[in-house]
């Protein structure tokens, strides 16, 4: 008997949500792109570099905006740069070590993130440079540092409270001012739990 | 040892195995459909409901003759409510109903698990204890451990309308009447996410147990499981 009601719970189900499946929202989205499929203003700033390593290229769709990233090591250090759709420098990213930032910085970054958090881990801390394409390109191959361009920081925190863990993302300005912060959601891991 | 370095490993025991016995060793065939109802609950409370189906197209002996009669083992109802300790931890507890051959049989279950994220694929941690009522037997406790891991074939995560890889390999150690069995499970699947609410897998669910002072029981399920987040 007990088949029969397996296979008549599969059938309903199918059926039930059959209509629903191409009315859901996409959210974020990242996919990997191959460098034919890049635009050619991104092709040729990755190329500038002379970066030497694997470049791995993705597109990345949210709900308000579209980039195109680029993913590579440099110099020992994981570097993540963002295109617009047209190709379009948005920012480059470049990871580091907390305690790679000055203590002035840790310490205001860790003045807000004590507000926040009643416990706290950084996770992830990147260096994001924005401003003018030819500038970033001769401060990424020089690094030669000049105050025409931009800079912030990326952290990602793991942020205990009495009631809730939860992971972070905080911009920061250079002199350590809170920007904007919003929450990672975790993809779900029913599939990996059960 | 890493993932690949363990899944290699427990390849090759479950070949050893399976070539040292596999004159004498028995093997079923069939297919283990399931449907997984996950529902998110207040304060990181979340429950999980699963229907299990066991059916059997083919068995025998290695070597010999084989029966290839269609039958139906069981069917399997649990359900399980969890609460998140960490940020991607989860400790949980249920209880599963198992129908097979007129008789109910009942289990309660008692479960960790954490899931790490890593660059490119996520990996995940389950430690279960169980305890089963037999009827007319005695009760069966059993102690497992299963390292899952998730590699999407597209991106750096399982996207809606992607691929992935879902490999599974558990160590289930169980005891009834002062009696030791250690079974090996091995799940190759391939999955796709049909939206953020809807997973589909589908492989094979490799068993193999009774190795120790007998002979190997092997099991080849075809695998087919559905996620659905309501």
């Amino acid at each position: 008997m007990f088949k029969y009601v397996f296979a008549g719970i599969i059938m309903i189900l199918f059926a039930s949500c059959s209509n629903q499946l191409y009315a859901q929202q996409k959210y974020e989205k990242e996919s990997r792109l191959k460098e034919n499929e890049t635009p050619d203003q991104a092709l040729d700033f990755i190329d500038s570099l002379e970066v030497g390593s694997r470049i791995r290229w993705y597109l990345e769709e949210g709900l308000e905006r579209t980039s195109i990233e680029a993913k590579f090591k440099l110099n020992n250090q994981k570097h993540s740069i963002e295109f617009d759709t047209v190709g379009n420098l948005e920012d480059i990213e470049i990871q580091m070590k907390w305690r790679e930032l000055q203590k002035p910085l840790r310490d205001s970054i860790s003045f807000y993130l004590g507000e926040d958090c009643e416990k706290f881990k950084i996770r992830k801390v990147q260096i994001q440079y924005s401003g003018d394409r030819s500038i970033l390109l001769t401060k990424i191959k020089t690094g030669e540092s000049t105050d025409s361009y931009i800079v912030r920081y990326e952290i990602v925190v793991k942020c205990v409270n009495t009631k809730n863990v939860s992971l972070f993302e905080y911009l920061f300005s250079n002199t350590g001012k809170k920007l904007a912060i919003s929450q990672i959601v975790f993809k779900n891991s029913s599939n990996l739990e059960y | 040892m890493n993932t690949e370095k363990r899944f290699l490993f427990t390849l090759c025991l479950c070949l050893f195995f399976s070539y040292k016995t596999s004159a004498q060793s028995t093997y079923q065939v069939g297919g283990l459909p399931s449907i997984n109802l996950n529902y998110k609950l207040k304060n990181d409370w979340s429950s999980n409901f699963k229907i299990e189906s066991r059916q059997l197209l083919q068995r025998g002996m290695f070597n010999s003759d084989s029966n290839r009669n269609y039958e139906y083992i069981l069917t399997d109802f649990s359900l399980i409510t969890a609460k998140k300790v960490g940020l991607n931890s989860r400790i949980s507890g249920g209880y599963l109903l198992r129908f097979r051959d007129g008789n109910a049989i009942h289990r309660l279950i008692q479960q960790f698990a954490v899931t790490q994220i890593l660059p490119r694929f996520r990996l995940a941690h389950r430690v279960v204890t169980d305890q089963t009522f037999l009827p007319a037997e005695a009760t069966e406790y059993r102690l497992r451990y299963r390292l899952a891991t998730e590699i999407p074939l597209n991106g750096q995560s399982a996207d809606p309308k992607e691929f992935y890889l879902k490999i599974s390999n558990e160590y289930l150690n169980s005891i009834q009447n002062s009696d030791y069995d250690l079974e090996i499970r091995f799940v190759p699947l391939l999955g796709y996410a049909i939206s953020e609410k809807h997973k589909i897998e589908f492989g094979l669910d490799y068993r193999v147990n009774s190795f120790l002072d007998q002979y190997a029981r092997h099991s080849f399920w075809t695998s087919m499981n559905w996620f659905i987040e309501i």
